[in-house]
C-alpha cells in the first residue's frame, strides 16, 4: 500500500530583488509517495531547483517562502511536536513550515537529505573524507539520542551545536564503530577498496567518486526522503550511468524516497516513476513516465521532447520552441497560460491562466493547458504577433537577476577548458 | 556531402603541457611529467561535411581543436589547411587562414570585453582584417545578426542583455563575419537549454548548407553529434580509438569504448527503464602516466585474457583490477581482518596467520567466486602480500594473466570504419600476439 510521505501544497517561493519581486515558484501542489522516484524536469529558470530547495528549508534571502504548506508523514515526529505545536499536526503528518527553525533544521539528515551536481561543496578539503563521514554518522547518532521533543528542550542539538562539531576539525575519528561505519557507508556507494580510500582528502577523488562520497554522507543518517539536485549533471556520461545505476540500487535496498530535479529528459526516463514537467514557476504537466512521455497533452512537454536529438536515429530537423524563458518578474507576469507566448497553440481561451485539468492518460495524469479540455481551433487562435516581438531581449537574463537560482546553468558547469587534459581531481 | 580533397588532414598532432607537479618536485629537480592531452591523432576533414570529436572529459578533443587551429602550439606532427602547412604558415598566408578557419566557443564572451556592444563584437574581426569601408562593414554586421535570427536594431545592446541562446547566435555571427570556410565549434550548445540548442542546431545546419562551410564539432554529448555529424571520430586518454562515418559509429560501434559511451547515454523513451545497459567501471587515468598498450584497457570490459587461459571474462577483468591495486601498492595490509588486523613482524604475518590472511584480503579484494585455477594463482599472489612483497605478487600474477592489450598498441587502421582495439584487429596480427 503506498501513501504519500510528501505533500506540498500551493507552495510559493519569491525573491524580492531590486529588479522587483520573481515568482521563482507559483503556488505549486506536490504529492510524493513512500519509496517512489519523483522527477521534476525543467530548463533554467523553471523552479525545479527553489522548489527542492524549498522543501529542504534551503531558501535564503532575498528568497522567501511566501505561502504553503509542506506536509511530510512522520508519526515519530507528529509524537515529539504534537504538545507545542498542535496546529502544525494533522493526523500523521507535519506542517514543516508550522515548525520553528532549529526544529526543522534538525530533520535534515535523518528525514530529508540533499545531493548536489557540486560535491565538492559538501566536503571540507581539511579532513579525510572517512573522517567526515565519520561526523555525518555521529552527528546523526547524536541527533537520535536526544529526541526532538520540545518538552526536552533540545537545546543540545542545536544550530550551535551542529556548526561546532562540524566546523571543529576532529582530526580523528570520534570512535572506532563510526570510523568502520564510514568504510561501510563508503562501500554501499561502491566505492572500490573502501579501507584505502576512507584515508584520502576529497582532492584525492575522482569527480565520479566524490559523487559517491556525497551519496554516502548524505544516507548517513538513513533518510526518509533523499533530494537530489542535478545529481549527475557535472560527470562524464559513463560515470553518470555509474551513479544512476548506484542511486536506483540503494532506493531499492533501503526504499528510501527521491525526489529528482534535472534537467534532462534521459535521466528522468531512467530513474522516475513519476513526473513533473515545470515552466515558469508551475508543474504545468504530471503523471506517471508514459503519460508525460508518451500522452503528453501539454505543446510544452512536446517542445521539450521534440526538442532532444534522438540519439538511436539520425538527424530529422529537430522542433525547438520558439523563443525564450519568460520573464518571472511579478509585475510582468500576466494572468494567462505563461507558456502562452510561446505555444503553437495558444488560443483566445488561454489568456486565462489555466487550471489543472485531469489528462488522457492514468488517473495521475494532469495537464495545465486548455488542451485538456477543448480541441485546438484554428479559428480561435490567437495571431502570431499577438505578443509582438517573440524574440525578446533578455528574457531569461530576467528569469535571474541574481543568480538566486542554481537552475541558471542546465548542461554542464565544468569549463570545456578543463579539456586540456589534465586529469580532473 | 564529402568529396575530394580533405579541407583539413591532421596527421600524428601530439600536444603535451609541460607542468611541474608540485613545489616539492621542483625542489627535488624531478623530471617534470608532461600532461599528455593529445597524443598522436589523425583525421581528415573533407570540404563541405561535418566531423564530431567526442570523448569525454580530459580525453583532449578541445586541445586537438585549438591546436590544429594554431591557437595552441603543437608539440608533434602536421596540419595541412588547404593544402598548406598550418605551422609553416607567415605573413598573409597565416592572415588568410586566420580568415578562413574561425572558432566558435562554449561561451562566446568569456573572453570578450563586456562593455563592447554586440554590433562592435561581430565588427572586430573585419575591423582588425581591414575589410571594406566602415560603412560596409556596418552593414554586413547588420545582415549576419539578421542572418543568425537577432534584430539588426539590437546592435547597440551589450552582452549581459542577452540569452544564453542569443549570445551563442552573436558567437557564430561572429565567426562568420569574414566569411571562413571552416569552423570548429567546441561544445557549441553545453550551457544552453535544449529548447534554445535545437534552435542553434538547426541555425548551425542552415548555415552550414548556405555557405558551404566545413565544421569541426566538439562535443561531449552524443545525441548532438549523432544529430549533426557526417562522421565521427571518438576519443580516449588524448587518442582516437575509433572513426567513422556517423551511421556506423552508433549502429556498429566496433571499440569497446565506443560501445560503453553509447550504452551510458539515457534514453529519453518509457522504455528506458527496461534498457539492458552494459556500463562501464572505474575512472578514467591520469594522463600523466597512461596505461601502457591500449589507454582503454584498466577499463575495457573485454579486455584479452591470454590465449592459453580459460577465464570467464568478468573474473578475468576484476583480477586485472587487482593487479592495477598490487601495481600501485594500494591495499592497506595492516588493516586486513577483524578488530586491529593481523601483527607484522619486519613486514609479514606469522607462519600460523598466513591462511587465515590470504582468506580475510581475498574477501575484501575481489568480489565474486572464482574458478580453482585461478583461485589458486590469486591465493599465491596474496600470500606475497602477507610478507609485503608487492613485486612478486604482481609478478605472480602478470606472468600468469598478461594480456595483449597491455602489451601492445592497437592501431587505429586506415579503413574507412576503424578501431584501435586488438579485438579488430585482422589475421595477420592475430598471429603476432
Ligand atoms: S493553455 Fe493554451 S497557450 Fe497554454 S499551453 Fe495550453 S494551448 Fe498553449
Ligand atoms: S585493445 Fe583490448 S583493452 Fe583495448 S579496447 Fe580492445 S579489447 Fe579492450
Amino acid at each position: 500500500m503506498t501513501e504519500d510521505v510528501l505533500r506540498v501544497n500551493d507552495l510559493s517561493t519569491r525573491f524580492f530583488t531590486t529588479e522587483g519581486q520573481i515568482n521563482a515558484v507559483s503556488s505549486l501542489d506536490l504529492r510524493i509517495e513512500r519509496g517512489e522516484i519523483f522527477g521534476i524536469v525543467g530548463e533554467s529558470g523553471s523552479g525545479k531547483s527553489v522548489t527542492a530547495r524549498s522543501v529542504m528549508n534551503l531558501i535564503e534571502s532575498p528568497g522567501e517562502i511566501t505561502s504553503g504548506e509542506i506536509w511530510y508523514r512522520n508519526r515519530d515526529l507528529v509524537a515529539e511536536v504534537e504538545d507545542d505545536y498542535p496546529d502544525a499536526v494533522d493526523g500523521e503528518f507535519v506542517d514543516l513550515l508550522e515548525l520553528p527553525d532549529d526544529l526543522r533544521r534538525s530533520l535534515r539528515g535523518t528525514s530529508f537529505s540533499m545531493i548536489f551536481q557540486d560535491p565538492e561543496s559538501s566536503f571540507n578539503s581539511t579532513l579525510t573524507v572517512g573522517e567526515q563521514l565519520a561526523e555525518a554518522v555521529e552527528v546523526q547518532r547524536r541527533a537520535s539520542a536526544n529526541p526532538r521533543s520540545t518538552r526536552a528542550r533540545t537545546r543540545e542539538y542545536s544550530l550551535g551545536n551542529y556548526l561546532l562539531s562540524s566546523v571543529l576539525p576532529s582530526q580523528r575519528y570520534v570512535s572506532e564503530a563510526s570510523r568502520e561505519r564510514a568504510i561501510e557507508l563508503l562501500e554501499m556507494v561502491g566505492i572500490p577498496d573502501p579501507v584505502e580510500r576512507a584515508d584520502e582528502y576529497p582532492h584525492e577523488y575522482s569527480g565520479g567518486m566524490l559523487q559517491r562520497a556525497m551519496i554516502a554522507q548524505a544516507l548517513a543518517g538513513e533518510p526518509d526522503v533523499l533530494v537530489a539536485d542535478e545529481p549527475t549533471t557535472a560527470l562524464d556520461v559513463t560515470i553518470q550511468a555509474q551513479v544512476l545505476d548506484l542511486l536506483d540500487d540503494l532506493q531499492e535496498r533501503t526504499g528510501m524516497t527521491i525526489l529528482l530535479i534535472t534537467h534532462n529528459l534521459g535521466v528522468i526516463a531512467r530513474m522516475c516513476d513519476r513526473v513533473g514537467v515545470m515552466y515558469a514557476g508551475e508543474i504545468v504537466e504530471r503523471g506517471r513516465l508514459e503519460d508525460v512521455f508518451d500522452e503528453h497533452v501539454h505543446p510544452y512537454t512536446e517542445g521539450l521532447l521534440g526538442s532532444v536529438p534522438d540519439l538511436e536515429r539520425a538527424g530529422d530537423r529537430l522542433q525547438p520552441i520558439p523563443g525564450n524563458v519568460p520573464s518571472l518578474i511579478d509585475a510582468e507576469m500576466d494572468d494567462r497560460c505563461y507558456f502562452a507566448d510561446r505555444c503553437p497553440k495558444a488560443m483566445e481561451t488561454c489568456l486565462e491562466h489555466p487550471p489543472e485539468y485531469d489528462a488522457g492518460g492514468s488517473d495521475r495524469h494532469q495537464a495545465r493547458c486548455v488542451l485538456a479540455e477543448i480541441d485546438y481551433e484554428e479559428g480561435r487562435a490567437l495571431p502570431a504577433d499577438y505578443f509582438g516581438d517573440t524574440e525578446r531581449p533578455a528574457g531569461d537574463k530576467h528569469a535571474d537577476p541574481d543568480r538566486t537560482e542554481d537552475d541558471v546553468e542546465p548542461e554542464r558547469t565544468r569549463s570545456v577548458v578543463d579539456d586540456s587534459g589534465g586529469d580532473r581531481r | 556531402m564529402s568529396s575530394g580533397q580533405p579541407l583539413v588532414r591532421v596527421e600524428e598532432l601530439q600536444k603535451y603541457f609541460w607542468e611541474q607537479d608540485s613545489i616539492l618536485d621542483r625542489l627535488l629537480g624531478a623530471e617534470p611529467v608532461p600532461v599528455r592531452a593529445v597524443d598522436g591523432v589523425s583525421f581528415d576533414i573533407y570540404r563541405g561535411e561535418t566531423l564530431g570529436l567526442v570523448g569525454e572529459s580530459g580525453c583532449g578533443k578541445s586541445t586537438a581543436g585549438e591546436t590544429l587551429l594554431r591557437l595552441q602550439e603543437p608539440t608533434d606532427g602536421h596540419v595541412e589547411f588547404d593544402e598548406h602547412d598550418v605551422y609553416e604558415l607567415a605573413g598573409s598566408e597565416l592572415t588568410e587562414f586566420r580568415r578562413d578557419a574561425q572558432v566558435v566557443f562554449q561561451d562566446p564572451f568569456s573572453s570578450l570585453d563586456p562593455r563592447m556592444t554586440i554590433g562592435e563584437i561581430v565588427r572586430q574581426p573585419l575591423d582588425v582584417h581591414n575589410v571594406d569601408t566602415v560603412e560596409k562593414r556596418r552593414e554586413r554586421v547588420r545582415e549576419l545578426l539578421e542572418r543568425v535570427g537577432l534584430s539588426a536594431d539590437q546592435l547597440d545592446r551589450y552582452p549581459h542583455e542577452f540569452s544564453g541562446g542569443q549570445r551563442q547566435r552573436i558567437g557564430i555571427a561572429r565567426a562568420l563575419a569574414l566569411e571562413p570556410e571552416f569552423l570548429v565549434l567546441d561544445e557549441p550548445t553545453s550551457a544552453l537549454d535544449v529548447s534554445v540548442q535545437a534552435q542553434v542546431l538547426n541555425l548551425l545546419d542552415e548555415l552550414q548548407a548556405e555557405f558551404d562551410l566545413t565544421y569541426l564539432l566538439i562535443s561531449h554529448d552524443l545525441s548532438v553529434i549523432r544529430h549533426i555529424c557526417d562522421r565521427v571520430a571518438v576519443m580516449y586518454l588524448g587518442e582516437i580509438v575509433e572513426i567513422g562515418p556517423v551511421e556506423a559509429i552508433f549502429e556498429e560501434p566496433k571499440h569497446p569504448y565506443t560501445e560503453a559511451l553509447l550504452e551510458s547515454v539515457p534514453r529519453a523513451t518509457t522504455d528506458e527503464r527496461e534498457r539492458d545497459r552494459e556500463t562501464i567501471s572505474g575512472d578514467v587515468p591520469s594522463p600523466r602516466d597512461p596505461p601502457s598498450g591500449c589507454r582503454f584497457r584498466t577499463r575495457c570490459p573485454k579486455v584479452i585474457p591470454p590465449d592459453d587461459v580459460e577465464i570467464d571474462q568478468e573474473e578475468y577483468r576484476a583480477i586485472m583490477d587487482l593487479r592495477e591495486r598490487i601495481e600501485r601498492r594500494d591495499i592497506s595490509l595492516e588493516s586486513v581482518g577483524e578488530d586491529g588486523g593481523f601483527e607484522f613482524v619486519d613486514g609479514a604475518v606469522s607462519e600460523t596467520d598466513l591462511p587465515a590472511f590470504v582468506t580475510a584480503l581475498k574477501t575484501r579484494v575481489i568480489d565474486r567466486t572464482l574458478a580453482p585455477e585461478h583461485d589458486e594463482v590469486v591465493e599465491e599472489a596474496l600470500a606475497e602480500l602477507a610478507s609485503s612483497n608487492w613485486e612478486r605478487a604482481a609478478d605472480v600474477l602478470s606472468s600468469r594473466y598478461e594480456s595483449v592489450c597491455e602489451r601492445r598498441r592497437p592501431e587505429l587502421g586506415e579503413e574507412s570504419h576503424p578501431a584501435a582495439c586488438h579485438l579488430h584487429d585482422d589475421a595477420e596480427e592475430s598471429i603476432r600476439r
